[in-house]
Parts: C-alpha cells; structure tokens; sequence
C-alpha cells in the first residue's frame, strides 16, 4: 500500500478537515497544488452535462419531428440505382475509387487509419497542449486542415457533383 | 449494544430515511462532503472525479463534441432497442417493416427519424471531436493511447452506420452496400475473400442481411460500449482533460 508509505511524509494535521487521500503517479488533478483550480464536479461539470444532453435530445426530436429518413422502393437486386452511391462518409472514398480503385479503395484508407493510430507516437513534442490551434504547431495544423478539407471537398464531390454514370454535373 | 434499542416501531419510524440511505449510500455531512458523495457514491456518476479542473467546463475548450457524440449513442441504443421490436432481418419483412413503422406504428416514422439522424449526427460529430483533440494538442503524451481508443471508435461508429445503412432494405440500402462492399474487394489477393466474409456470399442476400443485423445490434455496439468505457476511464487516469500549462 502506497498510501502507508507516504502517511509519514504527509503527516495528518487534526486541525485540518481534509486528508490525503490516495497519491499516484503522473501529472494528475491534484498533484502539487492544492484543490484551487478545481471545482465541485457536483453540481458545476453535471449540471452542465445535463443541460447539453436536454439540448442533444430536443435538437434530435425537433429534426426527427420536421424531416423524415429517406426510404425508397423495396431493394431490387436486378435494377441498379444510378448512380449507386455509398453512405454519404464514404462517398469521398468511392469518389477516389472512380480515380483508381487500389488507390482509393485500398491505398488511402489504410494510409490515413495507419496514419491516424501512429499521430501521436510521431509528434512527440509537448509543445501546444491544451490550446486551440497554437502557434507552436504551424505545421502539424497546416498538415491536418489540409487532410480535412481534402476530405470534405472529396464528400462534396461525390455526394453532390456526380450526376447519373458517374458524370460531373451542377446539382441543381 | 444494547438489543433494547431496536424496536419496530423505532424501525418503521425511520423507514423512509433508512430505504433512502441504503440506496444512496450517503450519510448526511457537510454541504461539500454530500456533493462529493453524489459523485463516488454512484456507479454511474464516478467515472468522473470528485472535483475537476475548471478548464473542463470551458464551453469553448471542448466544445461538448466529445460528450455530444457519446449522447447520440445513448440516444441511438434506446431508440435502437425500440426500432428493434418492429424489425426482422429478413429480406421478404425488412421493408415492410419500414412501411409499417411508417404508416401503422403510433410514433413509428418519428422512432425511426430519431434513430437515423442521430446515426448521422454522431459520425460528423465523432469527427470534429477528433478534430478538436487535434486541434487543441489534446492527443500528446500522456494521451497519445486514449488517441489511438478514439481512432478505433471512429472506426467502430462509421461501421455501426454503414451496417445499419442495409437494414431498411430498399434500393437506396441495397445499392450503398454493394457499392461499399464492393470497395474491400479491391484489396489485393484477399479482397474478394474478405467480401465474401462480410456478405456470406457473393452478393448482397439475406445472409448479408442477416449477418449486417448481428453485427449492427450486438457485436459492435457492445465494443463501442467497451472502448467507450475504456476511452472514459483513460480520461481520468490520464490526469483528467488536457489544458495549458500554467507557470
Ligand atoms: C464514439 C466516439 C467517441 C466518444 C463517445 C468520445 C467521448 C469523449 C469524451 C466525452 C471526452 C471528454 C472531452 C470532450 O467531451 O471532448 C473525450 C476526450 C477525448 N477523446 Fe474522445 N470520444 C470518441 C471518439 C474519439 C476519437 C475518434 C478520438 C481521436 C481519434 C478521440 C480522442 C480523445 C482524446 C485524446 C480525448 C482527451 C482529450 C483531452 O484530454 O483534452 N475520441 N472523448
């Protein structure tokens, strides 16, 4: 046990209401300072949790009660839509796809999934934690808006420029 | 002790506090010392931690996104539950359940409209979540494993929809499933091995169906609730929300 070790560093103060609890290791709440930049998760972080999901709820039920899923013929396995799109995040791939099939289909999905898994163990200066797009990481910023917008242009293409056979056409 | 002191009448007295504190599993303190109690008194609540970084409750730091996108879960597994009890996996029934859910269900369209648009929502929102944590540097060590937990949950939730997007049965699910399955077998020597293994077939029949349904409401939402779990308890043990270091 930890916390015997340490009873006599920490030695109890009968004056004092509170007491150490438990002591772990690593950059944690309560290391080295005390209880000053924290609040009470009840009610301060809760409530607000609460609050955010009545707000997810009433967003989800007001769309569900103004717009209806799409649902069209019954599947016929002999009668091809056209075009044939996947779900609206995979457009961009098959969008690719229409490219080169290994490419799109193949190549660039596992490179972001590699990619992605390998972020953190690649960029390993501590610099910027903790702040939205900080000065520190010009570059690592620049690279991952890019990967972004690339994504979303490729969505936009596929789900709204591709007319029937494939083709580029204005979608209205 | 003294036995004299248990009566029942003393018992049935004190009945409501008794019943009160057993399921609380709280004994009256100080205004702070209940507050806490509230939080690593329940099984539920004490994934969080008792008192936590004022940074945490920055509207703008997180933007919610994260919690947001785990909302939608729970949204999508109760009005999943729901959807479940008028579907059957079958490609003579799928779509006339659709219908009934449509026209003879009470509440059925909304059901299903519910469970649709947060099944869209919460892939665009595990999105911009990971773009937040970019963003925002949250990634770095210590967290650089929670990164890669939430690497498999945008995983598991773009599977999640895409098994749900065959369900309705109708020509919009059928041909984004040929069209997505399609795409494995592009993979060299073992593509279409692996499409064979997602369809149980060549094409997309009722063994897809079937097998897209196990998937959908087992298998992978019991791993989302898995990593999901994982992905919490990583937070706190990571030292809580990442956030700028302070001299
Ligand atoms: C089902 C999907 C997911 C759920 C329900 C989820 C939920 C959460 C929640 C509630 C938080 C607390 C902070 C916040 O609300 O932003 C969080 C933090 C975090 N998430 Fe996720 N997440 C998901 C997917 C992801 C993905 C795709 C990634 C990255 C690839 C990711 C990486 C992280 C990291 C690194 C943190 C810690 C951030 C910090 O310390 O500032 N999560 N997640």
């Amino acid at each position: 046990m930890q916390l015997a070790r340490k009873e006599e560093i920490f030695a109890k103060d009968g004056n004092k209401t509170y007491s150490l609890m438990a002591i772990v290791e690593g950059e944690s709440l309560h290391v080295e300072r005390g209880p000053e930049n924290t609040v009470q998760t009840w009610p301060h972080l809760m409530v607000r949790e609460l609050l955010l999901f009545l707000v997810v709820l009433l967003a989800i039920l007001g769309v569900s009660l103004l717009f209806n899923a799409p649902l069209e013929e019954a599947a016929n396995p002999l009668h091809s839509t056209n075009p044939a799109k996947a779900p609206w995040y995979f457009v961009g791939i098959q969008e690719l796809v229409s490219y080169s099939a290994f490419l799109g289909g193949i190549l660039v999905p596992a490179a972001i999934v590699v990619g992605l898994l390998l972020l953190p163990y690649l960029d390993r200066s501590p610099k910027g934690i903790g702040v939205w797009f900080s000065a520190d990481r010009k570059l690592a910023n620049t690279l991952f808006t890019v990967f972004v917008v690339a994504m979303v242009v490729l969505i936009f293409i596929g789900q709204f420029l591709r007319g029937p056979n494939w083709i580029i056409r204005w979608p209205w | 002790m003294n036995d004299a002191t248990y009566s029942v009448k003393d018992a049935i007295k004190q009945l409501p506090t008794n019943i009160k504190q057993s399921f609380t599993r709280r004994e009256a303190g100080t205004a702070e010392q209940e507050q806490a109690a509230t939080v690593f008194g329940n099984l539920f609540l004490h994934l969080h931690p008792v008192r936590v970084h004022a940074n945490a409750l920055r509207p703008s730091y997180t933007m919610g996104l994260g919690l947001i996108s785990f909302f939608l879960f729970l949204i999508l597994v109760v009005s999943g539950i729901l959807v479940m009890f008028y579907y059957t996996p079958s490609t003579e029934l799928a779509y006339r359940n659709m219908k009934d859910l449509e026209f003879a269900v009470s509440f059925g369209i909304v059901l299903r409209n519910i469970h649709r648009w947060s099944a869209h929502a919460m892939v665009a929102m595990v999105f911009l979540h990971m773009c937040r944590v970019f963003y925002t540097g949250a990634y770095k060590a210590p967290r650089e494993f929670n990164w890669v937990i939430g690497v498999c949950l945008l995983l598991v939730t773009l599977f999640l929809s895409f098994t749900g997007y065959l369900l309705p049965w109708d020509q919009l699910a059928f041909w984004a499933v040929t069209v997505g399955s399609n795409i494995a077998s592009y993979m060299p020597w073992i593509g279409d091995k692996i499409r064979f293994l997602m369809l149980g077939g060549n094409e997309v029949g009722q063994m897809a169906l079937l097998r897209f349904y196990v998937m959908h409401v087992a298998l992978l939402p019991l791993v989302a609730v898995v990593l999901v779990g994982v992905h919490f308890w990583r937070i706190r043990k990571d030292g809580g929300l990442s956030r700028p270091t302070e001299e």
